[in-house]
């Protein structure tokens, strides 16, 4: 039984692992992309991105599914899904592909959304830094995940329930696998509550996950969250230049 | 063909998009109903309410997908029922932690505005409070009537002939070439209803925030 039940869980974590990365990383072009004064490179992947948002998962995977259904796996794609068969290997990645884009144009527009927070000073500050291009990202990557992080996370809850389209192809994972055990057993009821509490402990571990990295990078615990505020200038004595700076922005931090 | 997507197949009307709309309107719209009488327990009661408010958060936790399968298992609904009931779940438990945060938000000089003009309690609940809830939190609401809609397509688990489950049978009816065109009508299909149901929302929270609601 743990065997068992470990092998489809697996299944459902690294169709999530990988998707999910996927999906983190075309999402992070697309919103660059979209925040471009270039119409060429903004209008395409603003198209893109609403094409992504506005057509259902389980339609993207039961496309890809079928384009890949007549087709044999090359012989150099490797095949890190736990519990699929060998033969359903390119199956197995094109659901991935289409769970990635499932999730793309939501991450993209909630990265965006991050970016803009930053707001348009702060941002000029950034520039006049003169800071190199790897750092400056490095830096908007940061501040903007104060405000993405939350919704991020929610998201890649949601992307993770979205696994489950899978199991209408045979791809191992864990939906498929209560489906199948269910059918077989009639012990329904039993394989539901595995399922359930599988689901939520999965989702509760990406919950911590981003609330661990939401602490770490000082994000308010909620929208609209009153800020702490600052140290009193007498507890934490400053160095001249610092505090003239410290004058010039307010306790918050805005100019 | 597009008559099948937009109606559903002859023996099993009405689907198609049609059907994923009624099952977003009815889900959707029980869903904003119940979550406004648990938005309000929990503001009246939060302690009272704990239990439903955990629940809820279970609930959150668990997809589509396995409620879809579960309702229809476990119980003796048929079998659109169980999809509708799935879906106003899934509804609730998103719907209802949207509207009790608003509502918990309503400002405090507008209670007192109430207070001063004589309102009695339940006056100000109906005239005032669930008017601005409803009103701040529908930008919240559009997204999740728009999610729901595209959710509608987890029914294809169970054979309900909504958008997804119609355009994946004909597909699997027609040969290699007429698939994709048909699983492509569909998704723009869903696109068009996105981007009026994107667009309707956009112009009535716009209405609101022009009169200053």
């Amino acid at each position: 039984m743990p065997d068992e039940f470990l092998t489809p869980v697996l299944g459902t974590v690294v169709l999530w692992f990988l998707s999910a990365s996927a999906a983190v990383t075309l999402a992070g072009a697309l919103a660059s992309a979209s925040v471009s004064p270039r119409r060429l490179v903004r209008r395409p992947a603003e198209g893109f991105m609403l094409v992504t948002r506005g057509v259902p998962t389980s339609l993207l995977v039961i496309v890809a599914g079928l384009a890949a259904m007549p087709y044999p796996p090359p012989g150099w794609l490797p095949n890190p899904f736990p519990g699929t068969s060998s033969g359903m290997t390119l199956v197995a990645w094109a659901v991935t592909l289409a769970l990635a884009f499932g999730s793309t144009g939501h991450l993209a527009v909630i990265f965006r959304t991050g970016y803009r927070a930053i707001g348009p000073i702060r941002l000029e500050q950034l520039r006049l830094l003169g800071l190199g291009a790897v750092d400056r990202g490095r830096i908007v990557v940061r501040e903007s995940a104060k405000a993405s992080l939350a919704p991020t996370g929610a998201r890649l809850v949601h992307h993770l329930h979205n696994t489950g389209f899978a199991a209408l192809f045979p791809v191992a994972d864990l939906f498929g696998w209560i489906q199948q055990r269910s059918h077989e057993t009639f012990e329904v009821s039993r394989f539901v509550a595995i399922g359930v509490t599988a689901y939520v402990v999965l989702s509760l571990l990406i919950w911590a996950v981003t609330r661990t990295l939401e602490a770490r990078l000082g994000a308010p615990r909620a929208p609209g969250a009153v800020p702490r505020p600052a140290p009193q200038p007498a507890a934490q004595p400053a160095p001249a230049v610092l505090a003239g700076s410290a004058a010039d922005t307010g306790p918050s931090g805005a100019p | 063909m597009i008559v099948d997507l937009l109606i559903g197949l002859p023996d099993q009307r009405p689907g198609g998009l049609l059907l994923s709309v009624l099952a977003t309107v009815v889900a959707g719209g029980l869903a904003v109903l119940a979550g406004m009488l648990y938005a309000t327990a929990c503001v009246t009661a939060p302690r009272l309410t704990l239990a439903v408010q955990g629940g809820l958060a279970v609930l959150r936790g668990v997809p589509l997908l396995l409620l879809v399968f579960a309702l229809t298992q476990l119980t003796t609904l048929p079998l659109l029922a169980s999809g509708i009931a799935a879906l106003f779940l899934y509804s609730l438990s998103h719907v209802g932690e949207a509207l009790r945060s608003y509502l918990a938000a309503y400002p405090p000089t507008l209670r007192e505005q109430a207070r001063l003009l004589g309102f009695s309690r339940p006056r100000e609940w109906a005239t005032l409070r669930v008017p601005w809830t409803v009103r701040r939190s529908l930008d919240a609401l559009g997204t999740h009537w728009i999610s729901l809609l595209k959710d509608t397509g987890a029914l294809v688990v169970i054979g309900i002939g909504e958008l997804t489950t119609v355009a994946r049978l004909l597909s699997e009816r027609t040969d290699t070439r007429g698939w994709l065109l048909i699983l492509l009508l569909a998704a723009g299909l869903y696109l068009l209803v996105v981007v009026a149901m994107t667009r309707a929302i956009s112009f009535v929270t716009v209405r609101f925030a022009r009169q200053g609601l």
